[in-house]
């Protein structure tokens, strides 16, 4: 193995300028990458590349569709056990006593765990643990365990847990948030800011006209398919944990740590993974430790545990997406422009801090000149919270985009005209009109909820019955992150052959077909010749896949090591071809002479020639560098039709626009972003975590009552990108997985006031509330 | 849509405790209230499997396999613990989401809910009989080609359940296929290219015969 590389330093000295921004309208960009990186990609590669931005199914699929990919669920080793975590029944209490005999009586039973913690906060929380020899015995001796609590009142939903006489989650002294945030009851906060500019009192005094509203979204669970949970090995002091995890590195640390042992003796283990939307982030979950105690049950048992959490289990404690109650106060002129935005949030990520959903109105509407934001943490005794695809932001985007649209309707404007208004983005800019095209956009009913004209008018036949149709948009944002100690290893062996190694876990984006296509363009080889070894703590870093960051953090390195590797294959050709290595190209696995291409060798020949079995080049990612723009925009548009007899809202289309850098593979980038619509519309019509106010236990921990958006429920769902070149890294590439949820929520609903008229501002749009708001609005 | 097994008392003699038949016998509040006594008030007690292993001969993917276990043990379990076969995932486990659904003679059938020891003597086909990663069935390689999969844990549940499908219905309208795959939950949002694929294996099918 090459040695650890040192993260190069940026180099002053060192300029490109590349061709960057939007195709059409690309403008020249000074970049000054870190010493030893090479030109980025950018818009005069697009009619070059090969692979690059070419369609191409994932290399895992054959095994997937064949049931042959081996999932953590799927790991059996000899002698394995079976664990099983036991949490909480009840949401508030001290614990008197945790009695196992019984448990531990069972015969098949090999381990029992049990916490040290005597304080309960919410119904979950892990109490005892179990390893036996089959699944079944395991679940018997779960029941033998006899808990003994004494019970304590406790609070079970943001609203309930603001009132100054709830029950407090915590003492005061003992809150999980930064010092820096107040406390009162509940409610930690404000949070500080850097987004404020500006004088917001100043800005509503200039306004001719305001709107206030407020907006609340309930807690979403993240509903991985695989549920969380790992196998544990011990072979003498080595241990290894196969996971299913987004970041095997957090794992090793994590455990390795809660264990006391070094990491060089853990080894962590993720081929390919069920689902995490953000909740397999850490070493187990927010709301358990559950590989830690899989670790100790298998030192206790003396054989491998196999530990899954059940799907009831998964629900309460591997996180969520933190309720949010969103006040928002706009002031603009007759125009439409804004003269002041307030922003407030409460949010509850129960037991944890960190409900923020200012995000998306930091971000959007940049040219408005005075902005406030306030946000809130209040606690609740439910599980504690994890990042869900675009934390808060979905939640945000749904309280300022839905008071844009009621903006738009008291100022009698278009939702896009009032949006390009207050426009920062040259990209987003751009995007309004093809997402307006895409959708039909002229098809809206121009006065919402009226079927005289319009969308239902004019496109699709009168009003039919109790059906009425209605379009809506919205915005979302995301960031640009990068994971700069991501790490990258190409060896290209005697043979010819390539692989590409890197840490980082699949966790099911392409990432795996994603980083062959970019080792092969620069090689001038097939994707296919291009051998991926991921997902394992013994080869070098990668980023754990959260923020979106994956593609764009490890493509880089993957592309500069590719590079130093076909530089020293050049030297070599340049051998057999009696020609100066800077005159060669590299293309279809030949390696030719610039301009002569009669005169060339194959790859294969080339690497013949090496001293040695192995070119390895081992390049850690360079920091990222100017970039054409700063976040990643993106706009949707949604069709729905409501029956406004039953209250049943069905989405008809959607169409996402969305700004990801130079695409690698657009259709496994479009199918994040397909996903990405659904899962939305599913919180928007009908995901509610629903804690029983009486026992704060959770009513629906299933599949079932806790309803995802299912084949029945599906619409028809476009994905158009907007490549922009330079994303501030030598692929020019940046993240998808989160940002195209970010507007979903919003777009949704501002498409069903389209429709009828009347404005729903809590989620999920359920057909009491759309039956509900009819009926208020026909009182108003 | 992929469905629950059948009582198990329909079709065939069967050894283990029959809960229907428990039902027409002791009447619905009865068993609502307990199921201690079940075994004095059902007349003619039927012959009881377990408590301890039993071994069960199951034919899978065509072939006879021998398995060991407890009568309480799923078709899904028996499947993935003890025959290595980890195509069909455990998710809901109640039924609620189709991933675990398996073939019992050509019927989807969702595994979790159906106890091993019931499909002895039935023909069971699991997503690894429909094809290899070197052999894919139509509907496999429709999946590929149109990256109707992200993470995949959904995955085998929906091949298996368009395979069911595609044969009883082999030219299957989009409103039909979302019928057809309505037991079936994906998380990562693949289901329109879902469609997009079993569309696809139906016109493939269609060129072959014509």
């Amino acid at each position: 193995m090459p040695q650890q590389p040192q993260p190069p330093k940026p180099d002053p000295t060192l300029t490109f300028t590349a061709k960057a921004g939007l195709p059409g309208s690309g403008q020249p960009l000074e970049v000054h990458p870190a010493v030893g990186d090479i030109k980025p990609w950018d818009l005069d590669d697009l009619a070059r590349f090969v692979h690059m931005g070419k369609p191409r199914p994932r290399r895992e699929g054959p095994l997937k569709v064949t049931g042959r990919a081996r999932y953590t669920y799927d790991v059996k080793l000899p002698g394995m056990l079976y664990g099983r975590m036991i949490g909480a029944s009840v949401p508030a209490a001290e614990i008197l006593s945790i009695d196992t005999s019984a448990a531990e009586a069972l015969p098949g039973v090999k381990a029992v765990w049990t916490t040290e913690s005597r304080v309960v906060r919410f119904a979950g929380q892990d109490v005892a643990a179990v390893a036996a020899v089959s699944p079944d015995v395991a679940r018997d001796a779960a029941r033998l365990v006899k808990v003994h609590y004494k019970e304590r009142p406790f609070t079970h939903e943001l609203r309930d847990a603001m009132r100054p006489d709830a029950p407090r989650v915590f003492d005061m002294d003992r809150f999980p948030t930064g010092r820096d945030m107040g406390r009162s009851g509940n409610v930690a906060g404000p949070r500080p800011t850097r987004a404020n500019r500006g004088d917001v009192d100043k800005g509503f005094a200039e306004a001719e006209l305001t709107h206030e509203g407020s907006y609340y979204c309930p807690v979403h669970t993240h509903a991985p398919l695989e549920t969380h949970g790992v196998v544990a090995h011990w072979e003498g002091d080595q241990l290894t944990i196969y996971a299913s995890t987004q970041a095997i590195f957090a794992v090793r640390e994590g455990v390795a740590e809660a264990l006391g042992v070094d990491r060089k003796n853990v080894k962590v283990i993720c081929e390919h993974m069920g689902g995490g939307f953000g909740s397999k982030l850490g070493p187990s979950a927010t709301g358990s430790a559950f590989s830690v105690v899989a670790c100790r049950l298998a030192k206790l048992a003396g054989a491998p545990v196999k530990l899954f959490l059940d799907r009831h289990q998964e629900h309460l404690c591997t996180g969520n997406a933190p309720s949010a109650l969103m006040k928002v106060k706009l002031g603009a002129k007759k125009d439409g422009t804004l003269t002041a935005v307030h922003y407030q949030s409460w949010g509850s990520a129960g037991v944890a801090g960190g409900a923020g959903t200012a995000g998306p109105a930091n971000a959007l509407h940049g040219k408005n000149p005075n902005y406030k934001a306030d946000e809130w943490d209040v606690f609740t005794n439910a599980g504690p919270a994890a990042p869900l695809r675009a934390p808060g932001h979905s939640q945000g985007a749904f309280g300022i985009e839905s008071a844009m649209d009621e903006l738009a309707d008291k100022l009698g404007i278009d939702p896009v005209e009032l949006r390009k208004k207050n426009e920062a983005s040259p990209v987003r800019m751009a995007q309004y009109d093809v997402g307006a095209k895409a959708i039909g956009w002229e098809r809206r009913n121009k006065q919402a909820g009226d079927m005289s004209t319009g969308a239902w008018g004019s496109a699709a036949g009168p009003a039919q019955g109790s059906l009425r149709r209605g379009l809506g948009m919205a915005n979302g944002n995301w960031y640009v992150f990068a994971a700069e100690s991501s790490n990258a290893q190409v060896r290209v062996n005697r043979d010819g052959s390539v692989e590409v190694i890197t840490g980082c876990q699949d966790i099911g984006t392409g990432y795996r077909t994603a980083m062959a296509i970019v080792a092969a363009e620069e090689l001038g080889i097939d994707p296919g010749d291009v051998t991926l070894r991921l997902g394992d703590t013994t080869f070098p870093e990668g980023p754990g896949s959260g923020g979106s960051v994956t593609t764009n953090s490890v493509a880089p390195a993957v592309r500069l090591a590719a590079s130093q590797a076909r530089e020293q294959l050049h030297a070599l050709a340049a051998g057999l071809l009696g020609a100066s290595a800077a005159d060669l190209t590299a293309a279809n696995g030949r390696i030719s002479v610039k301009g002569d291409g009669a005169k060339s060798v194959s790859f294969k020949q080339a690497a013949a020639k090496m001293s040695g079995e192995s070119i390895d080049c081992l390049v850690k990612r360079a920091k990222q560098y100017e970039t054409f723009r700063g976040d990643l925009a993106g706009t949707q548009f949604a069709e729905v039709e409501v029956d406004v007899e039953t209250g049943v809202v069905r989405v008809v289309k959607m169409v996402s626009v969305n700004d990801c850098g130079l695409p690698v593979n657009p259709l496994t980038t479009q199918s994040q972003v397909l996903g990405a619509m659904i899962q939305g519309a599913s919180w928007a019509l009908f995901e509610n975590r629903l804690l029983d106010r009486n026992v704060g236990t959770m009513v629906n921990p299933n599949l079932e009552w806790y309803k995802i958006l299912a084949p029945a429920d599906m619409f028809e769902a476009e994905s158009i990108l907007t490549p922009v070149a330079n994303a501030g890294n030598n692929t020019s590439t940046a993240g998808i997985g989160e940002p195209p949820i970010v507007p979903t929520l919003a777009a949704v609903a501002n498409a069903v006031f389209n429709a009828i008229g009347a404005r729903i501002r809590e989620l999920p749009i359920t057909p009491d509330r759309v039956l509900q708001a009819l009926s208020e609005a026909r009182r108003a | 849509m992929a469905r629950r097994p059948p009582p198990p008392d329909e079709g065939r003699e069967q050894p283990s405790f029959s809960r229907r038949s428990f039902l027409k016998s002791a009447g619905v509040s009865a068993a609502a209230t307990t199921v201690v006594g079940v075994a004095e008030r059902a007349p003619a007690a039927p012959a009881v499997l377990g408590p301890d292993a039993v071994t069960l001969t199951l034919k899978v993917n065509g072939a006879p396999r021998t398995v060991t276990v407890e009568p309480r043990v799923t078709l899904l379990d028996a499947l993935r613990n003890h025959l290595d076969l980890t195509g069909a995932k455990p998710v809901c486990e109640r039924g609620g989401c189709g991933a675990c659904t398996v073939l019992v003679d050509g019927a989807p059938i969702v595994s979790c809910l159906m106890l091993a020891a019931d499909a002895e003597g039935h023909e069971i086909t699991t997503v690894e009989g429909l094809g290899s990663p070197e052999k894919m069935s139509a509907l496999q390689a429709a999946f590929v080609e149109k990256d109707a999969l992200q993470c995949g844990f959904c995955t085998p549940g929906f091949v298996v359940a368009g395979t069911a499908l595609l044969a009883q219905n082999p030219h299957p309208s989009r409103a039909e296929i979302k019928a057809g795959l309505a037991g079936n939950l994906c998380r990562c949002g693949t289901y329109g290219r879902i469609f997009e694929a079993v569309e696809a294996a139906s016109r493939a099918s269609a060129g072959k015969r014509s």
